[in-house]
């Protein structure tokens, strides 16, 4: 299964993970406690986040901690810029075409 | 951070001043015989399979890959603006979808001030997102990255 940036940010749930522990590194339980959802929905949700690398998990005395992994939200927020070449070769293309009209018109 | 920051961050904005007259430019654009040939890269050829110019009118461009694979553009047109503006709706199979494309053209002199913005999907999903308070989660999601940027680039 994929397992990067994208398939993390595609559940709303783990949208919301992400929200709650980008402002503070949180426990297991104390994220499980801020939703509707089952306890089992929200380790499976925290252990897709962890494959995903957005988020690490500590055990720390009795409670596992879970702490974003910011860097690797990254790409989601310069994806954008992958299709800028694609859409920068499209418009020159349009460009010539449109002097090479220009040309023909006159 | 505010809304316009937000969408700076999905909008890939390209302009260019094309020296040609707008009414030239804009023909180019809208017509489906010229958009059959410059909308695909060298050696690609674009067919327009449909080309419906009007405010709610489809369009629909396909390109053959050489292993016979097809892309597929389509969209309907939300706004058009004679010699000014046209904003559709975009899809690009199998890539992206959900994108919506903002052509603006601005005449000056023999000129044409040529502005394209691509407006990435995040839109519809961070409205609603919004709605339930999400952007200010994504603020200090935000905020953290651009502490580790900064910090990267010391």
């Amino acid at each position: 299964m994929r397992r990067d940036v994208f398939q993390a940010i595609a559940d709303p749930v783990r949208r919301d993970i992400i929200k709650l522990l980008s402002k503070q590194s949180l426990s297991v339980n104390s994220v499980a406690k801020q939703f509707e959802v089952s306890r089992p929905a929200i380790s499976k949700h925290l252990k897709i986040l962890k494959e995903c690398g957005l988020i690490e998990v500590t055990q720390q005395g009795r409670e596992r901690f879970c702490f974003i992994q910011p860097a690797n939200l990254l790409p989601a927020f310069l994806w954008i810029e992958q299709y800028r070449e694609l859409w920068e070769e499209r418009l020159d293309s349009f460009e010539q075409y449109v002097i090479e009209l220009k040309n023909e018109k006159k | 951070m505010n809304s316009s920051n937000e969408l700076d961050k999905r909008t890939l904005s390209l302009k260019r001043i094309i020296d040609a007259p707008v009414e030239i430019v804009w023909e180019a654009w809208t017509q489906p015989d010229h958009i059959a040939q410059w909308w695909g890269p060298k050696g690609m050829q674009t067919k327009v399979i449909e080309h419906q110019f009007e405010v709610g009118g489809s369009w629909k461009f396909t390109m053959e890959m050489p292993n016979g694979a097809e892309f597929i553009s389509e969209g309907v047109f939300a706004e058009i603006s004679p010699l000014k503006k046209i904003v559709t709706s975009a899809e690009f199979k199998p890539m992206t979808t959900g994108v919506q494309l903002q052509a603006l053209f601005q005449a000056q002199g023999e000129k044409t001030i040529f502005t394209f913005n691509v407006v990435h999907p995040t839109e519809a999903y961070c409205k609603q997102q919004e709605k339930m308070g999400f952007m200010n989660g994504w603020g200090s999601v935000f905020n953290n990255l651009e502490d580790y940027v900064s910090v990267m680039s010391q």
